[in-house]
């Protein structure tokens, strides 16, 4: 009988650790990518995009209409210049909806990965980053203008100036190809992986953070390192500028403002948990998501103006829509949280069955 | 608990291998799934044993005979089973017991190998999390996903030049396949062919290997890389315990069926 007792206890604890392993599945896969033109904020989150009213937070379409267990959306859409909204999701689809309403207009199939980074659009081209090593140069119309092949997976958003365009990859290398031909111009070998955007300075210089734990500066033209900082830790996205300097995060939590010619750094704070996402450089203040639920205005001089704490994780980059603060919280309570400059929540928005 | 004890160290040693082998993450998946059937062999030898003393058990006169005394009274049935055991030294819950136990390994090796292939950002900060310190992020990630024709992040398709748009689930093809010889090879024969349980045996033995199958045309490439090494180690444990049953892959008679000779 004791035996018995003992099988079944065993048996039981056993079954009780399983289900522990089985809820670890429910992890989404990403967090959410933000874009607003002002009145409308488009939100790519799981298995919708949403479009929600910027001055109100009601919701105004969401793409598909049903969910699909085979398309989810993480990558922020991107608006191009003739009126439509690209996104990328991990069915391997590229999707160009309208803004105003959500319906196709055209969809790009050919890659054979994710699409977890977001698109940039220039004036008559779209520029498209994939997990399957390819960036795609398509028109404004969806059709394959060329592709390169880098090596390994496009996970960060390019980068285009007039004539190139930029991007960092898995690879640890950051690329500059030809727009028009994609032909590489030149190609660096960074510390580790780039796994976000990289940033492309108003003097012609380019920053990215790798996850080897360093932020970089290359001449845009030549693709020469101009200096290296050591960060603290695994830096998950672009260095961003404002009055000056450079302002980005890492993933112990420490923030830096660095001097944007020599890398030097000008302060750091480690306010409170992981800084995966770029910081939102405002009049006066510059805004930091942390996985903590923390979002932190820091003054150009490095003190903290004010914190508001946000139910769930932050890890996407902060946006500003309007004169509001939009942010996504990861395993929190709303889908989408609109505050003022000054870290009062004006409303949120949880999307509705 | 589940993290910190299971996942954590699989995926540890799965990269401690994929390093060892020159970064090479499918020849990674083969040698730590025979590393953990090495580990649990002692288990597996152990269920073997016990369910070869209940199909023994089965076919005795002695417990025949019983089942004829008792057929009305359940509860003296079950009574009479449970000192029948004891008497033969047959642990019941030896058949199960170690499958029990071997269940979160393999969960745990599934998760592992989806964290260490880290195929979206959170995944890869997942992965970053789980890694003990003696690993250089930088050196690891990203990770080689190719193996053969393959990338072990997605499911697999094969695609040959003279059929053009036409991708062949090869993988899960072989996944269903060694998963039913395997059924085929280390099933015993049933004790009663026409009961209950020999129609569910037969039943599983066709519909496991076609889920197995769908299981690897739908999920990550690697995962089917692990069901195959897994279905072929499985097969090479019984054939080393003596325990295979070739004669299961030939079509039997039927009951009452003349054969001619």
């Amino acid at each position: 009988m004791k035996t018995k007792i003992l099988y079944y206890t065993i048996g039981l604890l056993i079954l009780a650790f399983l289900l522990s392993g089985c809820s670890t599945g429910m992890t989404p896969s990403s967090w959410a990518g933000i874009t607003s033109d002002g009145e409308t904020a488009y939100i790519a989150m799981a298995s919708h995009v949403y479009a929600v009213q910027v001055s109100n937070g009601t919701e105004r379409w969401r793409f598909p209409e049903k969910p699909d267990a085979k398309k989810t959306f993480f990558a922020a859409p991107t608006l191009t210049s003739d009126g439509q909204l690209i996104v990328g999701g991990y069915d391997r689809i590229l999707y160009s909806l309208s803004p105003s309403n959500g319906a196709i207009n055209w969809t790009f199939e050919d890659a054979k990965d994710h699409w977890i980074g977001s698109a940039v659009a220039g004036k008559d081209m779209i520029f498209a980053p994939s997990a399957d090593y390819h960036l795609y140069a398509l028109d404004l119309q969806g059709k394959l203008v060329w592709k390169f092949t880098a090596g390994q997976a496009l996970w960060g958003t390019p980068v285009i100036d007039d004539t190139n365009v930029y991007f960092g990859s898995m690879d640890h290398k950051v690329y500059a190809l030809n727009m028009t031909t994609g032909k590489m111009v030149w190609s660096t070998e960074l510390d580790g992986a780039i796994q976000g955007a990289i940033t492309l300075g108003p003097d012609g210089v380019l920053y990215a953070g790798t996850l080897g734990d360093s932020v970089f500066a290359l001449d845009n033209a030549t693709g020469k390192t101009l200096w290296q900082h050591t960060a603290t830790s695994r830096v998950w996205s672009a260095p961003v500028i404002g009055d000056g300097c450079l302002y980005v995060g890492d993933q112990a939590g420490r923030i830096v403002s660095l001097a944007v010619d020599s890398g030097k750094e000008n302060w750091g704070i480690q306010p409170d948990g992981p800084v995966l996402g770029s910081p939102l450089v405002l009049t006066g203040n510059i805004v930091f998501g942390t996985e903590s639920g923390s979002l932190i205005a820091v003054d150009p001089g490095g003190k903290i103006s004010w914190t508001q704490a946000i139910t769930g994780k932050l890890y996407s980059t902060p946006v500003l829509a309007g004169d509001l603060l939009l942010v996504a919280p990861v395993e929190g309570d709303a889908t989408l949280v609109a505050l003022d400059q000054n870290g009062t929540q004006q409303w949120v928005y949880t999307p509705g069955k | 608990m589940w993290e910190t004890f299971i996942v954590t160290p699989l995926t540890n040693v799965l990269l401690w291998i994929y390093q060892l082998v020159g970064g090479n993450f499918g020849l990674a998946i083969i040698i730590f799934t025979i590393l953990i059937r090495l580990v649990t062999h002692p288990l597996m030898a152990q269920q073997i044993k016990s369910s070869q003393g209940m199909q023994e058990m089965q076919k005795s006169k002695k417990w025949q005979d019983i089942q004829k005394k008792y057929k009305d009274d359940k509860e003296k049935l079950a009574q009479e089973q449970m000192a029948l055991y004891k008497e033969l030294g047959i642990n019941p819950f030896g058949a199960c017991l170690p499958t029990l136990i071997q269940l979160p390994i393999i969960f745990g090796l599934y998760q592992s190998i989806m964290r260490a292939l880290a195929a979206s950002p959170m995944q890869l900060l997942n992965l970053t999390r789980s890694l003990y310190s003696n690993f250089h992020i930088s050196d690891l990630i990203p990770l080689n996903s190719h193996f053969l024709w393959m990338n072990l992040g997605q499911p697999e398709k094969l695609f040959l030049p003279f059929l053009p748009g036409v991708g062949i689930p090869l993988l899960a093809i072989i996944v269903a396949v060694t998963s039913y010889f395997q059924q085929k090879l280390i099933t015993p024969p049933s004790a009663n062919p026409g009961d209950q349980s020999a129609a569910m045996t037969k039943m599983m033995a066709i519909y496991m290997p076609l889920l197995m199958g769908y299981f690897a045309m739908t999920f990550a490439s690697g995962l089917a890389i692990y069901f195959i090494a897994g279905n072929l180690v499985g097969i090479a444990q019984y054939a080393m315990l003596g325990k295979l049953d070739w004669k299961n892959l030939l079509p039997r008679a039927k009951k009452g069926e003349i054969v001619k000779k």
